[in-house]
């Protein structure tokens, strides 16, 4: 196995990814409906509470960010219910006869994860624009944040994967996803700042690694304070790296 | 078919010497399996549920570890160098193992950079894989549109995208209607007759080991109970019947003991050097002999010379359904049968 073997594997996984989305954008389009949800009803409704400290930006515009992300996040905890269908198919035995390393297989599966995250991401974005939501007209900002939400995904993809090898039957799955995905979204600042939770759910949102894809993301696309962007980076960063070996060490578990 | 000979000096497409498995330090799949196949051959493993089957594939395709013992493909431990030997073998598994969600030829795209075909091959490899298994009208359908001998046989063209040294199939037709069975075979019998490429495959149908196979071994509980060609595993079982039975209304039925036949005459029978037993129930003569062909003359020139007379003579041989049941058959009742 070299890294050749592992780079290529990669690639096919996320060019798989994007053949399937070629072939079937339905999920994509029905994923869509809850985000927009949150923007046209729950953001438009809020905005006229004005009871959250926002630092001046449209309440519709403060969770633009944290919905995006949330979507993306969704894409990908559902991620690992492929891998489950993939093992009780036999896919993933013979993934693990290829040449390439199995952490290669973790890894690439988690980027093509990421990968499809983005384009549910591409397609809330201009969902948006329609609402009035006011995006920096910046296109290195914006590339910025959409490699954010990339990586932020494949991390959350590689969360999945890990679940999926503990729970190996889709019912398990399916709790275990649905329980994750609605705490991590709320114990975030996705839909009001940190300093409005009790103590203790401070504590948990600092842990939380949505909390440093939202700040990072509403710093690039609406606020353009970048302030906390290289640490919101780094914690993503070793977020992904943790996870990426946790996966990849329980991933030999999911086949046997 | 014939068994090539062991040729001295030649390197087995796969050899393994007292492989174990346990799992979860209980349960024993494999307990001590030494196996050689030669490379060319087509070598069936026959087995019943839960015999150990799986687990020794998936051993030497490098999934798992043994918990003892050796294995090697062409002379290459597959534990130690588990990466050289993912790079000479396909692997089909028993489960569905194709992406249904894209087309047929998408799947082999992708399966080709997995598997680390060369870019400047990789064009070729598909199109000679989807050639070999007759999937040329249905490559750019969606395999979701595809009947289960298809996506058995785009399965198999997977895994001849890298012109593996050793094909391994696990229950490669389980589930097909048997003419979906006949196609899969086919297109492997042509593409092995072009290739020469190893193949070895865990079945349950007895017919396609004693079609296809050049060699077979039955595991039972973990261990190997039989081995050999599908000829001398049937052979293994008293060779074979020949049944004499003669008409009710002749004479000699009132005149002599036993239901028509001479006691006499049946104990000379017995007696011939190529005849291991005879046994008369009714109006039939059962006569067990090792080679057929060149025992009947014997037996009918001792049973005309004692002035028996018969009007019927019929043969029977023990399927490989007998030999399984014979070797495997007591898989619950404790390792019964145990005749190797």
């Amino acid at each position: 196995m070299t890294a050749e073997d592992s780079l290529r594997e990669m690639l096919a996984m996320i060019e798989l990814e994007l053949r399937r989305l070629r072939h079937d954008r339905t999920e994509i389009y029905t994923r869509a409906i809850q985000p927009i949800l949150w923007l046209a009803v729950f953001g438009t409704v809020m905005s006229e509470v004005r009871g959250i400290p926002t630092g001046g930006l449209p309440y519709i515009d403060y969770i633009t960010p944290g919905v995006l992300i949330q979507s993306t996040i969704f894409v990908s905890v559902f991620y690992g219910l492929t891998i489950v269908w993939e093992r009780e198919t036999g896919i993933l035995k013979r993934l693990l006869v290829a040449p390439a390393s199995r952490s290669a297989t973790v890894v690439g599966r988690s980027i093509a994860s990421g990968v499809r995250a983005v384009v549910q991401a591409l397609i809330i974005f201009p969902v948006a624009i329609l609402l009035g939501v006011k995006f920096i007209p910046n296109p290195i900002y914006i590339t910025a944040a959409f490699l954010v939400l990339f990586l932020i995904s494949g991390g959350f993809a590689a969360v999945s994967i890990f679940v999926a090898s503990l729970m190996k039957t889709r019912e398990r799955f399916m709790g275990l996803g649905q329980a994750l995905i609605m705490p991590l979204f709320f114990a975030s600042n996705a839909l009001y700042p940190i300093e409005m939770m009790p103590p203790a759910l401070q504590y948990v949102a600092l842990v939380n690694p949505l909390t440093y894809a939202v700040d990072a993301v509403r710093g690039l696309l609406i606020s353009g304070d970048l302030s906390g962007l290289a640490v919101d980076v780094a914690a993503i960063l070793v977020f992904d790296v943790v996870i990426f070996a946790v996966a990849s060490v329980s991933f030999r578990k999911i086949i046997e | 078919m014939l068994s090539p000979a062991g040729v001295p000096g030649m390197t087995l497409a796969i050899e393994t010497s007292g492989l174990t498995k346990t799992y979860n330090r209980r349960t024993r799949a494999l307990d001590g399996v030494d196996l050689q196949v030669w490379p060319g051959e087509v070598f069936a493993f026959l087995g019943p549920n839960g015999s150990g089957k799986t687990t020794l594939m998936r051993i030497l395709t490098t999934q798992f570890r043994p918990t003892s013992g050796e294995a090697r493909a062409f002379g290459t431990d597959v534990v130690r160098r588990g990466s050289e030997v993912r790079r000479m073998i396909g692997y089909v598994p028993q489960e569905t193992s194709v992406w249904l969600d894209i087309t047929g030829r998408e799947n082999l795209l992708i399966y080709s950079k997995v598997y680390a075909v060369p870019k400047d091959r990789r064009k070729g490899s598909i199109e000679d894989a989807i050639q070999a298994m007759g999937l040329e009208e249905v490559a750019d359908r969606m395999v979701n549109t595809y009947s289960g001998g298809t996506i058995r046989r785009l399965e198999i063209a997977a895994a001849l995208l890298v012109k593996p040294k050793i094909l391994f199939l696990d229950e490669p037709t389980i589930g097909l209607d048997p003419s979906a069975r006949k196609a899969v075979w086919e297109s492997l019998t042509a593409f092995k007759g072009e290739c020469g490429t190893t193949v070895f495959f865990n079945t349950h149908y007895m017919d396609e080991a004693d079609h296809y196979s050049d060699e077979i071994a039955i595991i039972n509980r973990g261990r190997i109970v039989k081995s050999g060609t599908a000829r001398e595993l049937k052979r293994s079982l008293n060779g074979e019947i020949l049944r004499f039975s003669r008409n009710h209304k002749q004479e000699h039925y009132q005149t002599h003991g036993q239901n028509g036949f001479d006691e006499y005459a049946v104990k000379k029978v017995r007696e011939l050097d190529l005849v291991r037993d005879a046994a008369v129930s009714g109006s039939l003569l059962e006569v067990y002999v090792d080679d057929g062909e060149r025992a009947l003359p014997l037996v009918v020139e001792a049973l005309w010379s004692e002035g028996v007379t018969f009007d019927r003579i019929s043969t029977a041989r023990p399927t490989l359904d007998d030999v399984f049941l014979r070797y495997a058959g007591s898989c619950r009742s404790g390792r019964g049968g145990d005749g190797g």
